[in-house]
């Protein structure tokens, strides 16, 4: 069992991946196997949750396309490189400021390909519009680059789609293969009229170096957004479709993951007032013997007593006692409102059968971002 | 007494209570963010029907669900507290179905048995392909 010392650092990465998405304002990566049930799921996230509700249906029919384009570039890739699984996963980030939306995909490629999609990708950017329109064409007819289950057809579309130059990098990974990223910034409307094309380099560097961290931790999938019951529904349905475990575990994944939302639904605090949720972090990760579910949010420094007794509290109970805890909070029907019912944190503890981490760390005189650990074994 | 029918949705199971065809059934995920208010209806049907003097008749109660969160789980405690105080406490089966390897569904129904006095069955649910 790890010392407290060292789940008081683990947690801090948490806070500290927090903060590094909230900078950048990055709202989802998934890092992982790309099927196409996941892919599905990921553009139903991005509709009813990563995408804003409020912006033009022109614009969101675009980012929708981009990322169609940028997932299916990604699932044609790794089908055909055979290596470890997890050194195969490839990572997809939608990002979303100041009404622009950034869609950056990167997976791993055979470094024999680097020169031909640099090619490509110069060619695409040199086109303007209704050069596009006539190299897709051209491309379509006569199959002419696409040694590569027609990848260069993908890359052309993800240009005229975005309406936008594509920026790319390759970070190399051995002799034989190289990560390769691929990103985007799909301007508002506005920006669209006006012909400026251009990415900020800034951001495809920042995401290879996140993308490393990632794979140090064996993040999985982030969730930065709002917690609200209909972003928890669209996870939930992609960790159903991702995970590949036996249905017990997937369910004591689930169950967990469902707990851990509505507390946060129901308890936290917004750092900031808005009518869509709380704002929070949920991530993923694992190790070879157990699953990481974290969550990190703003709750009010008043309520960190109490909160942090009970955690201690059902920490330090056996097995019986948590059964005897439960059933005795079943029962108890003076707590029951439509906020609480009081067994979310006991739930969690007996299901998972593992001690809950979590930290408080103070931001401000009002604030603290409180961050949960629940650990699920493999076994 | 009317029936009381609810269609299943991502996060509420199917409600079924139809006295006159003699099915009471929860079937599906319960999970909804606030359990306390869809049961409400369920739970204000429930008292009436039981509390009311047709209810000498053998009847069973069925629970077949995937999932449900505590927040539900609370009010399924309540659901059954009303059946064992009321009049048809005796003539009350609670069949809750699971799935074979469930084992947390299977003792999430263990539990209500042992501390809801209405005689309980467990049903293994036949295998899907």
């Amino acid at each position: 069992m790890s010392s407290k010392s060292l789940n008081k650092e683990k947690l801090g990465f948490i806070y500290k991946l927090f903060k590094a998405m909230q900078k950048n304002n990055l709202n989802y990566i998934y890092r992982g196997t790309f099927t196409s049930k996941i892919t599905d799921n990921i553009l139903n996230l991005a509709e009813t949750n990563l995408v804003h509700k409020d912006d033009p249906r022109a614009l969101k029919r675009k980012v929708y396309n981009v990322m169609v384009e940028g997932l299916q570039n990604i699932t044609k890739h790794q089908a055909d490189i055979e290596i470890n699984v997890e050194d195969n996963f490839g990572v997809f980030v939608l990002k979303k400021e100041h009404a622009k939306y950034f869609i950056t995909t990167g997976n791993i490629i055979e470094n024999e390909h680097i020169e031909s999609l640099t090619k490509q990708i110069n060619q695409v950017n040199r086109l303007d519009k209704d050069g596009l329109k006539a190299f897709h064409k051209e491309v379509l007819l006569h199959g002419k680059i696409s040694s590569k289950g027609g990848a260069g057809l993908g890359l052309i579309d993800m240009a005229r789609k975005s309406g936008n130059n594509l920026s790319f990098s390759f970070e190399k990974v051995d002799d034989n293969l190289s990560y390769f990223y691929l990103h985007t910034e799909i301007p508002s409307i506005g920006g669209i009229k006006s012909n400026k094309k251009g990415n900020n380099p800034d951001t495809i560097k920042y995401i290879s170096a996140l993308h490393r961290m990632l794979n140090d931790e064996n993040v999985l999938i982030i969730f930065n957004s709002y917690f609200n019951q209909e972003s928890l529904m669209n996870l939930l349905s992609i960790i159903e479709k991702q995970m590949l475990e036996s249905v017990m575990q997937k369910k004591r994944i689930y169950n967990t993951m469902v707990e851990m939302f509505q507390n946060i639904i129901q308890h936290g605090d917004d750092y900031k007032e808005t009518p869509d949720g709380k704002a929070g972090l949920f991530y993923i990760s694992e190790t070879d013997s157990e699953y990481y579910l974290n969550t990190g949010n703003y709750i009010l420094n008043s309520k960190i007593e109490k909160l942090s007794a009970k955690l201690d509290h059902v920490n330090s109970m056996d097995h019986e006692e948590l059964d005897d805890f439960y059933e005795e909070r079943l029962l108890d029907f003076d707590i029951d409102t439509n906020k609480e019912a009081g067994l979310g944190i006991i739930d969690i503890r007996i299901k998972t059968g593992s001690k809950l981490d979590f930290d408080f760390l103070n931001i401000d005189g009002k604030y603290s971002f409180y961050t949960l650990r629940a650990r699920i074994s493999k076994i | 007494m009317k029936s009381l029918h609810i269609e299943a949705d991502d996060d509420t199971p199917k409600v079924y209570l139809d006295p006159d065809a003699g099915i009471f059934l929860l079937e599906g995920k319960s999970l909804p963010e606030n359990a306390f208010d869809f049961y409400e209806p369920i739970l204000k049907w429930v008292e009436a029907f039981f509390n009311s003097e047709n209810t000498t008749q053998k009847t069973a109660v069925n629970f077949n669900l995937d999932y449900f969160n505590t927040a539900s789980s609370k009010q399924i405690a309540k659901l059954l507290k009303i059946i064992e105080n009321s009049p048809a406490s005796e003539t009350v089966t609670v069949k809750w179905h699971y799935d074979e390897e469930d084992t947390d569904m299977l003792k999430a129904g263990k539990r209500y048995g042992k501390l809801i006095k209405i005689h309980f069955e467990f049903i293994e649910n036949p295998e899907e392909d």
